[in-house]
């Protein structure tokens, strides 16, 4: 069972979007901020991780940049889901190894689920 | 001398007779005396002959003498004359001078007079022009705006205090720009911004933005001052719009703040009703899904408005150009005309694509940006032709630029609204009447988009006929780079 890691301060979205992975067969880790979301990247190393931008504590950037640093997290692969969207943070988080970027408004869980499918089995 | 040879006549001794007659008779007395007169005689004939040579000579000197001085006489005869000639020549000269001179005098008196007369009336007109030079000078100094003057020869003239304040100029950068052409402008860092933005040829500009740093901002215009006699030099005017830069950037951001502050909330609206509705949360009733599906439409609507103030604020941070690459508008069009097509058959409305029939240059565009034109396009097209009408798209070339056209049956522009049909917030009043929704923003950010892609938008309207929108992109070797 591949193991999905979700970074999300919104308490809608992160429980929204945890039924429905979990409803899928995903196993599902919560995280409602980037501290707390590289504490159980550590833990328990996830096959996916959904990161949100702005976030107390620490934000998207800073979790992305410290997953860099560490050999075993940099190559876990992270899919962006954020409000904004402006081609500037598209090309920051591009640099720092974000495989997608999704704006909320745009997308809704069932395509959050098809990224997601995406990345996780790059050969279907 | 004659006394002297009588005396000697007297002191002649006597002649002895006796010697001669040899006896002392009478006879030899008168003998003796006649011998002695003859010898006087002889004596006083000499004495006479010595005479007259003395007098002759005499006569002679006398002679000479007064051939001497008759010469003399008349040498200085002729050298008084020459005297009194050349005197007279003088007191002639000296006349005729004094006669210049006094002439020459009156002369310069009248010249004098009129010359007072002229230094009064330049003085006067020196004051007068002191004045005008005072008073420009003063307008120029205490002008709101700073101002540059550069003479015929394009050397800056004078600056007012407004120049060294909106710059940040010392006195000293003043002085060293005084005489010097804004090529040379260049070398004093405070001047630097404005001549790259002027150019060392001074060339003509209107209103141009010169961003200095985030609190300063100038508004450049530079033109051509003309007198009677032509070209006099060039002025430049420099305005602070800091302030105007600083609201205009405060509003801007916060209606970007506001709409992304907006999109939290309303992306958990999104996704909540979206998992209702797909039946992750549990079943639900038709009456509830429909009641939902309004929902999720109306919210899909609020989202849309959002996007669209986001883009507006973009257009206006002058940041909305991303990412430019070489593409088709055809293949851009084409994409966009399927996802449209099932909602112009739910409402009845016929959508064409009519390809190019000649090569259609590529252009460079943000992709992203130019299927937003389309788009709205294609949208408005939609909302405002009824039922049975008909919207034609078509991609094809005009003058060497790749021109996309949407054509509708719809309702049309009114003749009176077709100015302002492009401007921000603005929607025609029969527009309103037909669809209520909308934001006024999709036309104002399609020729904002075109436009920074050098392209250009407009239409053609029939009220109650139809509406046709195109637009021009340069091809991609003469768009943006």
């Amino acid at each position: 069972m591949k193991k999905i890691l979700l970074i999300e301060d919104e308490e809608i979205i992160i429980k929204l979007l945890g039924k429905k992975l979990s409803g899928i067969g995903y196993e599902v880790d919560l995280a409602m901020d980037g501290q707390e979301g590289i504490n159980k990247m550590k833990e328990s190393a996830p096959d996916l991780v959904l990161l949100d931008i702005v976030m107390p504590r620490k934000g998207g950037f800073e979790v992305m940049a410290e997953m860099k640093k560490d050999s075993a997290l940099a190559k876990i692969p992270v899919i962006i889901i954020s409000n904004s969207g402006q081609p500037l943070e598209l090309e920051k988080a591009k640099k720092f190894g974000a495989v997608d970027w999704l704006v909320k408004t745009e997308f809704d869980p069932k395509e959050v689920v098809e990224k997601i499918r995406e990345h996780l089995n790059p050969a279907d | 001398m004659i006394q002297a040879s009588e005396t000697k006549i007297n002191n002649v001794p006597r002649p002895s007779r006796s010697a001669v007659a040899g006896g002392d008779g009478p006879a030899a007395e008168i003998a003796r005396l006649s011998a002695q007169l003859a010898d006087r005689d002889a004596e006083l004939a000499r004495l006479c002959g010595q005479r007259d040579a003395h007098v002759r000579e005499l006569a002679a000197v006398k002679s000479q003498l007064e051939d001497a001085g008759s010469v003399l006489e008349v040498r200085v005869g002729a050298q008084t004359r020459e005297l009194r000639k050349l005197t007279e020549n003088l007191e002639k000269q000296i006349k005729e001078r004094t006669r210049e001179l006094q002439s020459k005098i009156e002369e310069s008196e009248n010249s004098r007079v009129a010359l007072m007369n002229m230094l009064e009336d330049m003085e006067d007109l020196r004051r007068r022009t002191e004045e005008e030079k005072e008073k420009t000078l003063s307008i120029i100094t205490n002008f709101a705006d700073g101002l540059m003057f550069f003479d015929s020869n394009d050397r800056l003239a004078l600056a007012n205090s407004q120049i060294e304040l909106y710059f940040g100029a010392s006195k000293e950068d003043i002085k060293q720009v005084i005489g010097k052409r804004m090529a040379d402008f260049s070398g004093i860092a405070s001047f630097k911004p404005l001549a790259g933005l002027l150019g060392g040829a001074l060339k003509k500009v209107s209103r141009k933005e010169l961003f200095l740093s985030e609190k300063s901002v100038l508004e450049v215009s530079s033109l051509e001052v003309t007198g009677q006699r032509g070209k006099i030099g060039m002025l430049v005017i420099v305005h602070d719009i800091s302030r105007e830069k600083m609201v205009e950037k405060m509003k801007t951001e916060f209606v970007s703040i506001a709409a992304h502050q907006l999109r939290t909330p309303i992306s958990a609206i999104k996704w909540t009703l979206r998992m209702v509705l797909d039946g992750d949360l549990g079943p639900i009733t038709e009456e509830q899904r429909d009641f939902l599906e309004k929902t999720y439409k109306s919210n899909e609507r609020m989202i849309n408005l959002i996007n669209d103030l986001l883009n507006v604020t973009r257009i206006e941070e002058g940041r909305h150009l991303y990412s430019l690459v070489v593409a088709s508008m055809e293949e851009l069009v084409h994409s966009l005309i399927g996802p449209y097509s099932d909602i112009a058959k739910q409402k009845n409305i016929t959508i064409n694509f009519d390809g190019p029939t000649e090569i259609v240059p590529q252009v460079k565009i943000d992709v992203e940006k130019m299927k937003l034109v389309v788009s709205n396009l294609i949208e408005n097209a939609l909302k405002y032709t009824p039922a049975g009408g008909g919207i034609f798209v078509s991609v094809g070339q005009e003058g060497g630029n790749a021109k996309v056209m949407v054509r509708d049956t719809g309702m049309g522009i009114l003749e009176e609204q077709k100015d302002r049909i492009f401007t921000k917030y603005f929607r025609g009043s029969n527009a309103i009447r037909m669809e209520t929704e909308g934001t006024g923003l999709g036309l104002f950010i399609s020729k904002n988009i075109v436009e920074t892609h050098g392209g250009k938008i407009w239409f053609v309207s029939q009220e109650g006929e139809g509406t046709t929108f195109s637009f021009v992109l340069p091809p991609a070797d003469k768009g943006v780079q």
